[in-house]
């Protein structure tokens, strides 16, 4: 495992921002998730160690987070979600910088900074001022300074944040061949669902400073099972006596009324309280619970 | 080509494990300060007093071939400590060492800062004493070469003009002085246009308050001067507390009539207060967003 860690907590003054986070995540891409202030770039801060847990500890790549960040640091690569440059340089420049200080022997670190700017796609710029790149280039420039030094673990907190279809379809395929193929470990932080659905097999959800899922997608897109149904009648009864049973139900713009079910209950259930209350179902579809569904379940919002 | 069909491929090289991490940012450093047009006129004109002190040396080893020369400038040419004096701690001199300050001293945290790179070196296996240096040593370098570098090639010069080692052995001590005062000063300077431009994402804030306070500290010294009339109120004064302890250091009278001791100690003072700042000020990553 690269990243062990047990019984995290960090406070920014009294404010808590982790508490009692532990994770064992697997090799591949990992999807760390939680809506704002969740806890994750401080948990990401924390792995990188610019922070210094209150309570805890762990391991990443089988160094100590508390007292080997240097370590750790050399074998992590780290593409920040905002905007950040050296005025001055050119990407080439930058990114063999950065390779340095990494280091990388200075020339090999040019000839590497050559051949991740060619992978990000960005070889026809590589000697305009990073001044004159647009949002999108900066963030494929941040992309390919994460993995300059060959990391074995990169963390992308929102890799495709600003970008236009195209280029997030890219960086989508970046993350997919350097997860998959090349072995490295990637965790990456995202408000995009769909992102961390495409690319990631293994999601870790953050609530609140606690650890709200973590496991396999599709295992646990399993904790309930998810039924679309329309509905003729009164439903206010049916929807409490429902809620009742621990299921959750939500209802979309098109009138679908969407049920999540627990799955060690038997679904006949549904149609004895319809009949119960003299609703008509005219539409009872087992449908397929997204990355979305299960967020919305875990987290406690729409 | 389509980025999949370039392909990723890894690195086969091994890390070094470098004795001064911090030398990539000092040479960048440099490099992007020689980029700026105006730096690039400024600093030849630096050397210039360095220029005419050493023609000086020539001229007071070769004076019946200046006949013309009389009087103060005699005197001026009598090469011993007080002239080196002269050279590290005049007015214009200081000026000069603020100027460069001003131009490469200025962006250095506060480019950081403003593009949010602080997190890409914090990143990295840098620890805060490298990202320091690797700064410092970018000033160090630009006031070495008008400080330290002059002053021994004075020394080294003032020898080989006259042809004998009476120099030397008149004021072995001279060298160390020469190094001694080159250090406080540049380590002053760096320090104080470091921690200041760590207050600020905005450069060009940073050199007014570079220049501001330097300036400042003289016009309240002079205020207090002749509201006083005590010594003990050049203490206020940057450019003073230089000068006092500079004299000191090549063994001549002090400019004004208080211990040099106090000077020091309010360099001192500024010293560490300017190394609290920039430890409270750098940080891997804006906590509060």
């Amino acid at each position: 495992m690269s990243i062990e860690i047990k019984d995290i907590h960090f406070s920014y003054g009294k404010v808590k921002a982790l508490e009692g986070v532990s994770l064992d995540l697997p090799q591949g891409a990992v999807g760390l998730l939680g809506p704002n202030g969740a806890g994750k770039s401080t948990l990401i801060r924390i792995l990188l160690g610019f922070l210094s847990p209150d309570k805890g500890g762990g391991r990443v790549l089988g160094y100590n987070i508390k007292d080997e960040q240097p370590k750790i640091r050399r074998y992590v690569g780290y593409m920040p979600e905002d905007d950040c440059f050296i005025p001055g340089l050119d990407a080439v420049s930058f990114t063999s910088y950065l390779g340095e200080l990494s280091g990388m022997p200075r020339q090999e670190a040019m000839k590497r900074a050559h051949e991740v700017l060619y992978y990000v796609g960005l070889e026809e710029s590589r000697y305009r001022n990073l001044e004159t790149y647009s949002s999108g280039m900066k963030q494929r420039l941040k992309f390919a300074q994460a993995f300059v030094h060959d990391p074995k673990l990169i963390f992308l907190d929102e890799p495709t944040s600003g970008l236009d279809p195209n280029g997030r379809s890219e960086i989508l395929e970046l993350i997919m061949d350097i997860s998959s193929k090349k072995d490295i470990q990637v965790l990456i932080s995202s408000h995009i669902l769909p992102d961390i659905e495409l690319t990631c097999k293994y999601v870790v959800i953050l609530n609140k400073g606690k650890l709200a899922a973590q496991g396999n997608i599709s295992e646990l897109k399993e904790i309930r099972d998810l039924y679309e149904m329309k509905i003729k009648g009164e439903v206010g009864g049916f929807l409490r006596k429902l809620k009742a049973m621990k299921c959750k139900v939500e209802e979309t713009e098109e009138g679908i009324f969407k049920v999540y079910w627990p799955p060690d209950q038997d679904r006949q259930e549904i149609f004895r309280v319809a009949a119960e209350e003299k609703i008509q179902l005219r539409h009872f579809v087992k449908s397929e619970t997204s990355l979305e569904d299960l967020f919305a379940e875990v987290v406690g919002v729409d | 080509m389509t980025i999949k069909e370039k392909g990723y491929s890894h690195w086969d090289g091994e890390f070094l494990i470098k004795k001064f991490p911090w030398w990539p940012i000092t040479r960048y450093g440099i490099k992007l300060t020689f980029q700026r047009r105006f730096f690039k006129f400024t600093f030849p004109m630096s050397l210039l007093p360095a220029v005419f002190f050493l023609t000086g040396i020539y001229v007071s080893e070769r004076l019946e071939d200046f006949p013309f020369l009389r009087g103060e400038t005699i005197q001026f040419l009598q090469i011993n400590p007080g002239y080196f004096k002269t050279y590290f701690t005049q007015g214009f001199m200081l000026f000069i060492m603020l100027m460069i300050v001003i131009f490469c001293g200025s962006s250095l945290i506060s480019d950081d800062l403003k593009h949010n790179s602080l997190q890409l070196y914090f990143s990295r296996p840098l620890k805060k004493k490298d990202y320091f240096l690797g700064k410092t040593a970018v000033i160090v370098f630009f006031l070495f070469i008008i400080t330290l570098i002059p002053g021994l090639v004075f020394f080294i010069m003032k020898l080989v003009f006259s042809g004998s080692l009476k120099f030397f052995l008149s004021y072995p001590w001279l060298p160390l002085s020469i190094i001694g005062y080159s250090l406080i000063v540049t380590g002053f300077f760096s320090l104080y246009s470091l921690s200041l431009s760590s207050l600020s994402k905005n450069r060009r804030l940073v050199a007014i308050l570079i220049f501001g306070i330097y300036f400042l500290s003289d016009i309240v010294y002079l205020i207090f001067r002749s509201e006083f009339r005590s010594h003990y109120v050049s203490l206020v004064s940057l450019r003073a507390n230089l000068q006092q302890v500079g004299a000191h250091i090549f063994g001549q009278k002090t400019p004004y009539d208080i211990s040099w001791i106090f000077s020091f100690l309010v360099l001192l003072g500024i010293f560490v207060f300017a190394g609290f700042v920039l430890k409270s000020k750098v940080k891997g990553v804006e906590i509060v967003k």
